[in-house]
C-alpha cells in the first residue's frame, strides 16, 4: 500500500473508492446508474489535490493483482506518436469486444503512466452503448505511456498500451 | 467563452437497433493543479469530476473524470438506439455545478 502523507479524511476517501471499486468488480448490481456516486464522505475533499501516486500503485491500487490480458486486436487505441500539444492530446478507442447481456465492456480506464495521478478517467458504458468505443481529450504531463484497460461484466481485463511523445508538457507547473 | 455551454450532436435520423455517436462537449476551465515550489498549491480545483448520459432516461455513458481531462471536455460515445428519443447528458463540477443539455434522435 502506497504510503499517505495527507490527512485521515484522504486517505478514508480513498479507502471508500477502492472499497467501491472492489464492489463494482465483485459483479453487485447496480440499481440506475451504471457508476453511482461515491459516498458522501468524499464530498468535501472534491477537487482538493490528492497526493501523487507511481502508476504501479495505481494498478495495484485498481486490480489488486487481477491478470491484465493483451488486448490483441480487441481493442484498439488511437493516440499520436507525438503530441504537439500536451494539453490536449485527442485519445480514442475502439473495441471489438462484444456487448452482449451475458458479455460486455462495462468500464474502461485511461492511464497515463507519467502523470502525477496516472488514473486519469473512467468510463462505465452498458450493452446499450452497443459498442465499447470513446474517445476524448487529455493532458500529458510529460512523454508517457497511455494505457486503455477495459473490464468485462465477467471481471477479465484487457489493456493496450502506446507510448505518446509530448514535446510542451499540458499540466502546468 | 462562458463556463457550463454544453453542445451535443447526434446524427439527425437514425433506425431500430443502430449504434449512434454521440458527440458533446462542455466549456469548462478544468483547472490543473498550481505548483508552488514544487508542491501542490492546497485549495479547491474547479473541473468536471463526472458525466452522466442518458437514453430516453435509461443511463447510457457515464465517466469519472479529473483534471487530466482537457479544457473543454469533449466526450464523444456510442448509443443503441432502440427507438427513437432524447440524449441527455450531465456535467458535474467539482464546485457542485452542474451542465446539461438533451438532443433528440428520430428515426
Amino acid at each position: 500500500m502506497t504510503q499517505q502523507a495527507m490527512a485521515p479524511r484522504i486517505s478514508r476517501r480513498r479507502t471508500i473508492k477502492a472499497l467501491g471499486a472492489a464492489a463494482v468488480a465483485a459483479g453487485a448490481l447496480s440499481m440506475g446508474a451504471l457508476a453511482p456516486q461515491m459516498a458522501l464522505a468524499s464530498q468535501p475533499a472534491l477537487g482538493m489535490p490528492q497526493a501523487g501516486e507511481k502508476v504501479a500503485d495505481t494498478l495495484q491500487r485498481l486490480f489488486a493483482g487481477r491478470t491484465l490480458q493483451p488486448a490483441g486486436d480487441r481493442i484498439k487505441l488511437e493516440a499520436p506518436m507525438i503530441a504537439e500539444n500536451g494539453a490536449v492530446v485527442p485519445i480514442r478507442v475502439e473495441s471489438t469486444l462484444p456487448m452482449t447481456a451475458d458479455n460486455y465492456v462495462r468500464r474502461i480506464y485511461l492511464i497515463a503512466d507519467k502523470n502525477r495521478r496516472p488514473l486519469n478517467a473512467t468510463f462505465s458504458l452498458s450493452p446499450a452503448s452497443g459498442r465499447a468505443s470513446l474517445a476524448t481529450n487529455i493532458r500529458l504531463a510529460e512523454t508517457s505511456d497511455v494505457r486503455v484497460i477495459a473490464e468485462t461484466s465477467r471481471g477479465e481485463l484487457f489493456e493496450v498500451k502506446q507510448e505518446v511523445k509530448v514535446t510542451v508538457g499540458g499540466c502546468g507547473g | 467563452m462562458s463556463v457550463g455551454q454544453v453542445r451535443i450532436r447526434v446524427p439527425e435520423r437514425a433506425k431500430a437497433g443502430e449504434v449512434i455517436t454521440v458527440r458533446v462537449l462542455v466549456t469548462h476551465p478544468m483547472e490543473i493543479m498550481e505548483l508552488k515550489g514544487g508542491k501542490p498549491v492546497e485549495r479547491r480545483y474547479n473541473f468536471i469530476h463526472r458525466v452522466e448520459a442518458t437514453y430516453n432516461g435509461k443511463p447510457v455513458f457515464e465517466a469519472e473524470t479529473s483534471q487530466a481531462i482537457s479544457q473543454n471536455p469533449l466526450f464523444v460515445f456510442p448509443v443503441r438506439v432502440d427507438a427513437p428519443g432524447v440524449v441527455r447528458v450531465t456535467f458535474h463540477d467539482t464546485e457542485g455545478k452542474t451542465f446539461t443539455a438533451q438532443a433528440e434522435v428520430k428515426f
